[in-house]
């Protein structure tokens, strides 16, 4: 589970801690998918329904990105996506994580990698086994959704100041996932969405979709079968034990994960090679996605519509990349870095 | 008003060509007779050539801005910060991308979907335009030592458009070029060689670039210069155009307010090595051809091109200004104006001899546009340029006809003729201009498994042509045209249909199974939305589908209206199950795999090769 400094609290209740605090869970929401995409490009064109399951959860993770960027549009605030900060350092810890043990990294696909990073990351905060003495100085990210949304009630429909029309909706996302956000209750079921995708409820392991919450999907993978409902649940059985990791089988062909290196960086790969030029270029349209992620969200929303296909770009770029030789019997990867020319700084050793 | 102004800047670098390679030999466009071992990368006819999974993308690499310069001897201030940035490509879209015209013309490969910009070392934009579309031209044996692809160099030239300037004020350089692109238009002109085509190379995909960007108006070509058109003709040889006195076609424009000439020789002289410092040719003069004091025919020099210092590439884009140290003089000028010019080249022996004449009488005309894809119904608007000694030639005739020896490689092309309808005759007007419309109708087919048919139309003076003079045509010069078939269906299914479209989309781009498997009819019912909005996109738009451009208006059509109108299944329809097709489809010429091919094919030279073949198949018939 990721768990936040409760100091986040106290600039989220201050002068402009709102918009601070959506700016906080715009960067959280993007950290999540370079490493979620490192595994997922791994994988290649086999494993198709471990591949169909991550592309799922990264796309409401660009879902959840999407909808703290509208918010902070109908607040009259200015989302800054495109500064090298901006970027995560892998390995390194998520935005505000103060849990010292998770550690994430860009790691090929594994099971030990779905149950040591993604799950942990989408862990959901469970009421019955969640540890009270943490709960003065950390709170999940749910929490801290939660705490957000409190605030905007506490503000009220007037701080719905922004241009609408600055909103992205559409672009093959539902009109029930993402709206415009104009008062309080739109903003509230907006972020209710971002809770129950990541995490469920506490009742039920499933969105009001009906689609398992992300933790739930990893938990898939790592079980290697479908969750279930068990058969004529007799009424009183508690929520966590009417579900089973015990349906249809989702098959692993671990041989046919790409070899890749963990943690690559662009420093590492020597001036005049494939991986040199083919990381470059990979991080300059990481870069140029993230531009164009800011200009969408700072007033021209068509261009989620350009942002798409360069997101899609990079998993060719990717792939590519992830099929030359680097050392050691690994091959290449790209290393997600934040590079504004191509090439970005000084050549490799 | 070009690039070959005072005001302009040069710049060098890498590009990036990942062009997909399926689609360079014909026969795999025959869905009937496909192997999947086309898609495998192979050097050899019967694989996938050299990069089957290229995404066609063009990228700007580490492009310096290398000079700048105010006027003609006003190098820009050591400290304008235009010196420090770079020339990028897009930073807020995917990569532009290179496109060949057809299988049997790939001598055209136009960059569609590129924007240019001036960015300084953070990144940050100065200056951002688009690319008008333009295919490269003059593809010549650069550097003549070498074999393969590598070989080869070619030019590129367009305008900017849609400029967008960004916090320029600390640049004079660029407050100056801002100011001098009155008409909201760049000049820009590359050079490009050392293609590197080797997929075990570090630099795979990669090639050298460099270019000049001066201004631009409205008026007048945007694809060549309208000046002094040195030509040349060809040694014999399959291969790449060599040229017979080692000196490529270049260009020049007298500017007569300056007292100097601009001459770019940036595509026009041969390496030593692969994308290395140019052969050292002797002494490389421009000569004005006059008559002395007894009416006597001699050569006036008007300098020399320092073409062997270090580092002359990469500073000038092979841009040079003549004479170096002085202005011409009327008598100068006016000798210039009224006679042709010539580059020189002298031995350490002092023995000198031409390279390369300007065009005999300095009669010159070349049509701007030079690729074309038509539809049924649609037309082109030609419009062709004609001039002597660097004028505008008014009232000249233009004799227009089909020409096909350029073009070729699988099923015959250029036939109907008859579906190409153009004016034997034109006449410019008194700015040397004339325009040349070229109605498009259903060609029917006639290629089977390729869509449409390709063709070349030649525009000449009619003073150039036999016996009046041995012209030296330049074989790149003529119009290319992919005109594509009527596509009809009511309503679009996907059995017998549209199937057979997307199948050989899959065939031919094994890069797009990592989004889906365009063969499948389920996965297309998963995606439909974003293919939807990619086969609605404008053509010019980078992330258009398909890459190649070479959909029809009315496959298109199809397309989206069987995309946009599902069935009660709520997925696009799949109409009845065709009878299973028996026979395959024989084509009328095969596609050089065989002997003729050189040593490496795959590439520019394979399909050069092709089309030689060709030719030569059809002269022994």
């Amino acid at each position: 589970m990721i768990l936040l400094d409760t100091s986040l609290l106290d600039e989220l209740h201050g002068p402009g801690g709102l918009k601070s605090a959506l700016q906080r869970a715009i960067e959280l929401e993007h950290a999540t998918i370079p490493t979620y995409l490192y595994s997922l490009y791994s994988l290649g064109n086999s494993n198709p329904e471990i591949v169909k399951i991550i592309l799922s959860v990264i796309m409401e993770e660009m879902l959840h990105f999407s909808i703290a960027c509208n918010i902070m549009n109908a607040i009259g605030g200015h989302p800054t996506i495109d500064k090298p900060d901006f970027v995560p350092q892998f390995p390194g810890h998520l935005p505000g994580d103060v849990e010292a043990n998770l550690v994430v990294h860009l790691r090929r696909f594994s099971k030990d990698h779905v149950f040591n990073t993604f799950m942990v990351i989408e862990e959901p905060e469970h009421p019955l086994n969640f540890p009270a003495a943490l709960a003065a100085t950390r709170l999940t990210i749910g929490e801290y959704y939660t705490e957000i949304s409190k605030q905007i009630e506490n503000a009220g429909d007037g701080i719905f100041t922004g241009d609408i029309k600055k909103q992205a909706t559409g672009f093959g996302f539902s009109a029930k996932e993402l709206f415009a956000i104009h008062d309080v209750e739109t903003a509230r079921n907006a972020i209710t969405i971002i809770k129950q995708q990541g995490e469920g409820t506490t009742t039920t392991p499933k969105d009001e979709a009906d689609e398992f919450a992300h933790y739930y999907r990893f938990a898939e993978i790592y079980h290697g079968h479908h969750l279930t409902l068990v058969p004529d649940p007799p009424p009183d059985l508690p929520p966590d034990k009417k579900y089973r990791y015990d349906g249809p089988m989702i098959p692993f062909d671990e041989k046919a994960v790409l070899p890749v290196i963990a943690n690559p960086k662009q420093s590492i790969y020597p001036k005049d090679t494939q991986a040199h030029y083919l990381n470059n270029n990979f991080n300059y349209a990481y870069t140029s996605l993230l531009k164009c992620l800011h200009v969408t969200f700072n007033g021209h929303p068509e261009r989620l519509g350009v942002a798409i296909p360069i997101m899609l770009s990079l998993r060719e770029l990717a792939m590519e990349m992830m099929t030359i030789p680097f050392k050691d019997g690994e091959n290449a990867g790209p290393s997600f870095e934040y590079a504004p020319v191509n090439p970005q700084g000084p050549p490799g050793p | 008003m070009s690039y070959l102004n005072p005001l302009r800047f040069h710049f060098f670098g890498k590009f990036q060509a990942a062009v997909s390679t399926v689609n360079n030999d014909p026969l795999h466009f025959n869905n009937a007779t496909f192997k999947k071992e086309y898609q495998e990368r192979a050097e050899g006819p019967t694989k996938g050539w050299w990069n089957p999974r290229g995404d066609a993308n063009w990228r700007m690499i580490g492009c310096k801005i290398t000079s700048a310069w105010m006027d003609v001897d006003k190098h820009a201030a050591p400290d304008d910060p235009v010196l420090q940035c770079s020339l990028a490509d897009s930073d807020l879209t995917v990569a532009a991308k290179l496109v060949d015209l057809d299988p049997a013309q790939q001598g055209v490969s136009e960059i569609w979907g590129l924007t240019i910009r001036i960015a300084d070392e953070a990144g940050n934009t100065l200056m951002a335009a688009k690319y008008e579309t333009a295919a490269f031209m003059n593809l010549w044996l650069r550097w003549p030592s070498g074999g393969g692809d590598k070989s080869g160099g070619a030019m590129y030239q367009s305008v900017l458009k849609e400029i967008e300037w960004g916090a320029i004020e600390e640049s004079p350089f660029l407050l100056a070029l801002r100011a001098a692109a009155t008409d909201g238009l760049l000049s820009i002109k590359f050079n490009v060689d050392a293609f590197d085509d080797d997929f075990k190379s570090p630099t795979f995909t990669l090639g050298r670039i460099a270019g000049t960007i001066g201004p631009a108006t409205a008026t007048g070509p945007k694809h060549f210069v309208v000046g002094r058109h040195f030509m040349t003709t060809a040694l014999p040889g399959l291969g790449f155009f060599n040229p017979a006195g080692k000196v490529n076609f270049c260009d020049a424009v007298v500017n007569e307010k300056a007292g100097k000439i601009f001459l770019d020789l940036g595509n026009s002289l041969p390496t030593v090595t692969c994308g290395g410092p140019f052969s050292n040719l002797g002494t490389l003069s421009l000569a004005c051809e006059c008559s002395d004091a007894n009416g006597l025919p001699s050569l006036q020099s008007l300098g020399n091109v320092n073409y062997q210092a270090s580092g002359w590439y990469e500073r000038t884009s092979g841009v040079v200004i003549l004479p170096e140290d002085r202005k011409l003089t009327p008598g100068e000028l006016k000798a210039i104006a009224q006679n042709q010019l010539v580059i020189m080249l002298t031995d350490a022996s002092s023995n000198s001899s031409p390279a390369i004449w300007e065009s005999p009488g300095g009669l010159y005309a070349r049509a701007d546009q030079f690729v074309y894809r038509l539809n049924p119904g649609e037309a082109a608007e030609i419009q062709i340029y004609a001039s002597v000694l660097g004028q505008p030639y008014a009232d000249a005739t233009i004799v227009s006809y089909f020409d096909n020896t350029q073009i070729g490689g699988g099923p015959q092309v250029g036939v109907p003729a008859s579906a190409l309808q153009f004016a034997l005759l034109s006449t410019t007007d008194s700015n040397g201009r004339a325009s040349l419309k070229v109605s498009a109708q259903n060609p029917k087919n006639p290629r089977g498994y390729i869509d449409g048919q390709v063709y070349g139309i030649r525009s000449v003076l009619v003073d150039t042509l036999p016996p009046a003079m041995g012209y030296p045509f330049n074989q790149s010069e003529f119009v290319s045209f992919l005109l594509l078939d009527e596509f009809v269906a009511d309503p679009p299914v996907w059995y017998g249909c549209l199937q057979p479209v997307f199948q050989q989309y899959s065939n031919l781009y094994p890069i797009m199974d990592r989004f889906l498997d365009l063969s499948s009819y389920e996965s297309i019912c998963e995606n439909v939305i974003p293919l939807q909005a990619a086969f609605g996109l404008a053509v010019s738009d980078p992330n258009s589908m398909p890459i190649t451009r070479d959909l029809s208006a009315s496959k298109r059509k199809a397309i989206l209206q069987w995309l946009k109108n599902p069935g009660p299944d709520g997925k696009p329809l799949l109409g009845p199950v065709p009878p299973p097709v028996t026979t395959v489809a024989e084509v009328a010429e095969t596609s050089g795999n065989g002997s003729v091919l050189p040593e490496k094919p795959g590439g520019k030279l394979a399909a050069i090769a092709r089309v030689r073949a060709a030719q030569l198949r059809r002269f022994k018939r």
